[in-house]
């Protein structure tokens, strides 16, 4: 029987759909809190860039249009910790064993680069202007960085509001320059308010920034009890790196919006034309130190060392380890931390031959989970006796 | 020492370039040229960036373990590889940065004798970096061990081959040919990470507990795949430098022999340059009006393609330096991400570990590079009893180091009743907590492994926990895979909760 209508479509391959890509992605972006801010902030920054690119172009200012462009460069990176953001959430598959949750911890760190690199870049042309000053035209500079530091404002507010993360042991507390301690421990915003739950240092920080947003409240939050709130998924946690450079990064731009406004006020009333060049040059250095605790902590991660919670409790696990009845010695531990947050072990234990394997793996897992380490591999060696 | 080369000939290139870099910070301000002064600015990155490699060096050389870094340091170099690419990276967008601006306001060369001597200068500096470092990360360099065994310079595919032949454990460094592998795609696309550890380990190390044994004998050839990663970078940052230096010579060199600029005396018009002056459109035409009155001719500058030619150059420049970052700026990223090795398939080693006598089932499998050839890879192994668990475990050794793996850690778990159903059960599940922190178990290990359990691909303990296998089957998307998977450990979680978080 010849069959009536024919089909192929059930035989074809599917085909690329462009468009099913991208709608999958938006998916994903817009299911986030994290990243939908991001989002949107790249979309506020790009448009903020394009506006004052074509009125630099208008108006045929160079020094708007150069502005614009490094807009256009700070938007590469928030389109960084956005695609890493996105693709820390895929599975994983063959190629990549533990998934791609790393991809968070590397956007950090090349955007802690790239900022080094930008603050180097603003070093240079700092001196450049010092040793030949240009003129500036500072009637049209001036409002345009103001839009930008409002723009910049929200960016703040953005990704500062609404909590604050957990603290690595000796980082971070009590800096005398409390401008560059929101980027140490920022956190990630839950989606409501309201969560019993302290963290486990107890304290909420008040960190004070450059522009007066004190958030007393502290949201601090540990990942364990997130399975009951719908609304937060437990991928905040792994989000820190990203946010922590994009905050960075938001905050770079507003000392530079500060600093022209502040070098235009100068130049205008006092005429000091050296202003420029010396804000330019201060204006670096902060950035330059304000992103070190962020490359300390990637370069940690990234180098395999021992997570630096943990340093302190391994030793105590390890003589627990070795307490147990037909453990001999404990060999080669090597602790490291995967993303934020997930810590991976794996050691050697040199047993008696009459011990009850099970139980000391059990055991050993119990210790270590208290320790914090989920993620352990314990390997038996029976000594031959 | 291997590393020896690199450090004296890093050394070298970074006191040459810095001392250019001076150099060039003086004729800049004597001639008062603010081009010479940008162009050393590049130099001066260029000796942060062989700064940074000797500083990768330096450290990788420390491959002992230490307390707080038990891998040692040798994922250093990989670092000091991604820094310089992302280096790089950053310099070719503020070059299109720079190159635009000139697009939009040309400018002429002045000095066009000193820019050329120093360009000649800059670029006899490069060429000696790129003759030195080309040289390095090209070739391998070979040395004999203990095992008699021996091979010969600079032929990495001698041991690249080594790897392949599994079976007749050759520890001669007789030149092999390229056979079939043991392993899928043996064969790395690129050249650079070819050195594979070296076999001579299976002979020396049959017992068990090998793993301190092969640090020291990888010592020396894991750091040289390790470092030649970041001697790439430093090549292609000089090369970049190189480039940049041929640009600015060529242009002088067209600009001096094809511009022909105003002359001091006598009106000039030069109509590539939107001079401030010449803004508006009346003022131009008196201007010119008053001059064509006059009998003098006017002379207009030189040919205005020629002040394009140097942006034009630099962009050209550009895509030729990402196009050659690009590899290694993925590269050394995807190590970082702690990628399965190119040369190692999954799949097939799963196979086959599962074929291995005494092993019931293999969970969670993880293997990755530490750095250049040192591979680690992690695995629960599900044995019978652990009666037969040293022999089993003698065998899995054994199978990893045929795969090229020296450092395995192998947890076994015994059956705890012989109940078919749950071969493929993880014994130790890591609790119902880990949902959220086991960012690699959300995996959706293929669904028709619901039912073929003995010789599926490892499903994660996490979703081990309910024991209905129907669960396993579900599509989900990515994004709800925490949730979804939280949601089906949520039976047991309730106990569990109060122990985790008086943590």
């Amino acid at each position: 029987m010849l069959p009536l209508s024919i089909k192929d479509d059930e035989y074809k391959p599917a085909k690329f759909n462009l468009l099913f890509k991208m709608s999958g992605w938006f998916r994903s972006i817009l299911s986030d809190k994290t990243s939908r801010n991001l989002f949107f902030f790249l979309c506020l920054n790009l448009s903020f860039a394009f506006v004052e690119l074509l009125y630099g172009i208008w108006s045929n200012s160079l020094g708007l249009i150069s502005d614009s462009f490094h807009m256009f460069f700070d938007c590469t990176a928030l389109l960084a910790g956005l695609a890493a953001s996105v693709i820390s959430r895929w599975r994983s598959n063959d190629a990549f064993s533990y998934g791609y949750v790393r991809a968070e911890v590397l956007a950090g760190f090349v955007n802690g680069l790239f900022l080094i690199f930008t603050a180097f870049f603003i070093f240079s042309e700092g001196v450049e202007r010092a040793l030949e000053p240009p003129d500036v035209h500072h009637e049209r500079l001036l409002p345009v960085s103001i839009a930008g530091l409002i723009v910049n404002l929200i960016g703040i507010f953005v990704f500062q509001h609404g909590g604050h993360g957990h603290s690595h042991g000796d980082e971070g507390h009590g800096h005398s320059h409390s401008l560059f301690n929101g980027g140490v421990n920022h956190g990630q915003s839950h989606g409501g308010h309201g969560h019993g739950h302290e963290s486990k240092h107890g304290h909420s920080h008040d960190h004070g920034h450059s522009h007066g947003h004190d958030h007393g409240h502290g949201h601090s939050h540990e990942d364990n009890h997130c399975h009951d709130d719908p609304c937060s998924p437990p991928a905040k946690g792994p989000n820190k790196q990203i946010l922590q450079g994009i905050f960075l990064h938001i905050v770079a731009d507003t000392l530079g919006s500060v600093g022209v406004i502040i070098s235009a006020l100068l130049m205008q009333n006092y005429n000091l034309m050296i202003a420029d060049p010396i804000c330019s040059m201060i204006i670096s250095l902060l950035i330059g130190v304000s992103v070190v605790p962020l490359l300390r902590e990637s370069i940690g991660i990234l180098m395999q060392r021992t997570p630096p919670s943990l340093d302190h409790v391994l030793p105590e696990c390890y003589q627990r380890v070795q307490q147990l009845q037909g453990v001999y010695n404990l060999q080669e531990p090597h602790f490291w931390t995967l993303c934020t947050d997930v810590n991976i072990g794996t050691l050697k234990l040199l047993v008696a031959p009459d011990a009850d394997s099970r139980w000391i793996l059990s055991q050993t897992h119990n210790i270590f989970t208290q320790a914090g380490v989920r993620q352990l591999y314990v390997q038996i060696d029976v000594a031959a006796m | 020492m291997a590393c020896e080369p690199d450090r004296v000939r890093l050394l070298c290139m970074m006191s040459l370039t810095f001392g250019f870099f001076i150099v060039e910070v003086v004729v800049s301000r004597i001639t008062s040229s603010l081009a010479m002064l940008s162009d050393s600015f590049h130099m001066l990155s260029d000796v942060i960036a062989l700064v940074v490699a000797f500083v990768a060096v330096r450290f990788a050389e420390k491959t002992q373990s230490t307390s707080k870094n038990t891998f040692g340091w040798i994922r250093a170099e990989v670092m000091g590889a991604l820094v310089n690419a992302v280096f790089l990276t950053a310099l070719c967008f503020t070059i299109i940065l720079e190159a635009i601006e000139r697009f939009t306001e040309p400018r002429e060369i002045e000095n066009t004798r000193v820019v050329i001597w120093v360009g000649v200068g800059g670029l006899l500096v490069n060429l000696f970096g790129l003759c030195m470092f080309h040289g390095h990360a090209g070739s391998g360099h070979g040395h004999s061990h203990g095992g008699g065994h021996g091979h010969s310079h600079g032929n990495k595919k001698n041991k690249r081959n080594k790897i392949c032949k599994a079976e007749t454990p050759s520890g001669n460094g007789s030149s092999v040919e390229e056979t079939n592998n043991l392993v899928g795609n043996c064969n790395s696309p690129n050249g650079v990470n070819s050195d594979r550890p070296e076999r001579h380990d299976l002979m020396q190390e049959n017992s068990l507990h090998i793993h301190s044994n092969t640090q020291y004998d990888e010592l020396d050839h894991g750091d040289e795949s390790a470092s030649q990663l970041n001697m790439r970078g430093v090549f292609l940052h000089v090369l970049g430098d190189a480039l940049g230096s041929v640009i600015v010579v060529v242009n002088a060199i067209i600009f001096t022999f094809v511009w022909q600029p105003c002359p001091e005396g006598g009106p000039c018009v030069n109509p590539c340059v939107d001079s401030h002056c010449m803004d508006h459109n009346h003022i131009n035409h008196t201007l010119v009006s008053v001059l064509t009155n006059s009998t003098q001719a006017i002379t207009s500058a030189g040919p205005c393609w020629v002040l394009y030619l140097d942006p034009t150059l630099c962009i050209i420049m550009v895509f030729i330096l990402l196009y050659t970052t690009y590899p290694l700026l993925k590269e050394s990223a995807l190590i970082l991400l702690q990628t399965v090795p190119k040369q190692i398939d999954m799949q097939l080693l799963n196979e086959k570990l599962r074929n291995v006598e005494g092993v019931l089932a293999v969970h969670e499998l993880h293997i990755w590079q530490l750095a250049g050839s040192r591979i680690i890879a992690t695995a629960h192994i599900k044995c019978h009893d652990p009666t037969s668990y040293m022999d089993v475990a003698k065998r899995i050794k054994d199978f990893f180091h045929n795969e090229g793996i020296h450092a395995t850690t192998i947890q076994p778990e015994f059956v705890t009743f012989n109940s078919e159903s749950r071969i493929s059960l993880c014994e130790l599940s890591c609790r119902t907590q880990c949902a959220p922190k086991l960012c690699c178990g959300n995996g959706d290990k293929p669904e028709k492994k619901a039912t073929d359990k003995a010789t599926g691909l490892p499903i994660p303990c996490l979703e081990i926990i309910d024991e209905s296998p129907e669960h396993r089957g579900r599509e989900q998307p990515p994004v709800e895979v925490e949730n979804q998977v939280v949601a089906r450990s949520d039976g047991e979680v309730v106990i569990q909760r109060e122990v985790e978080s008086s943590l």
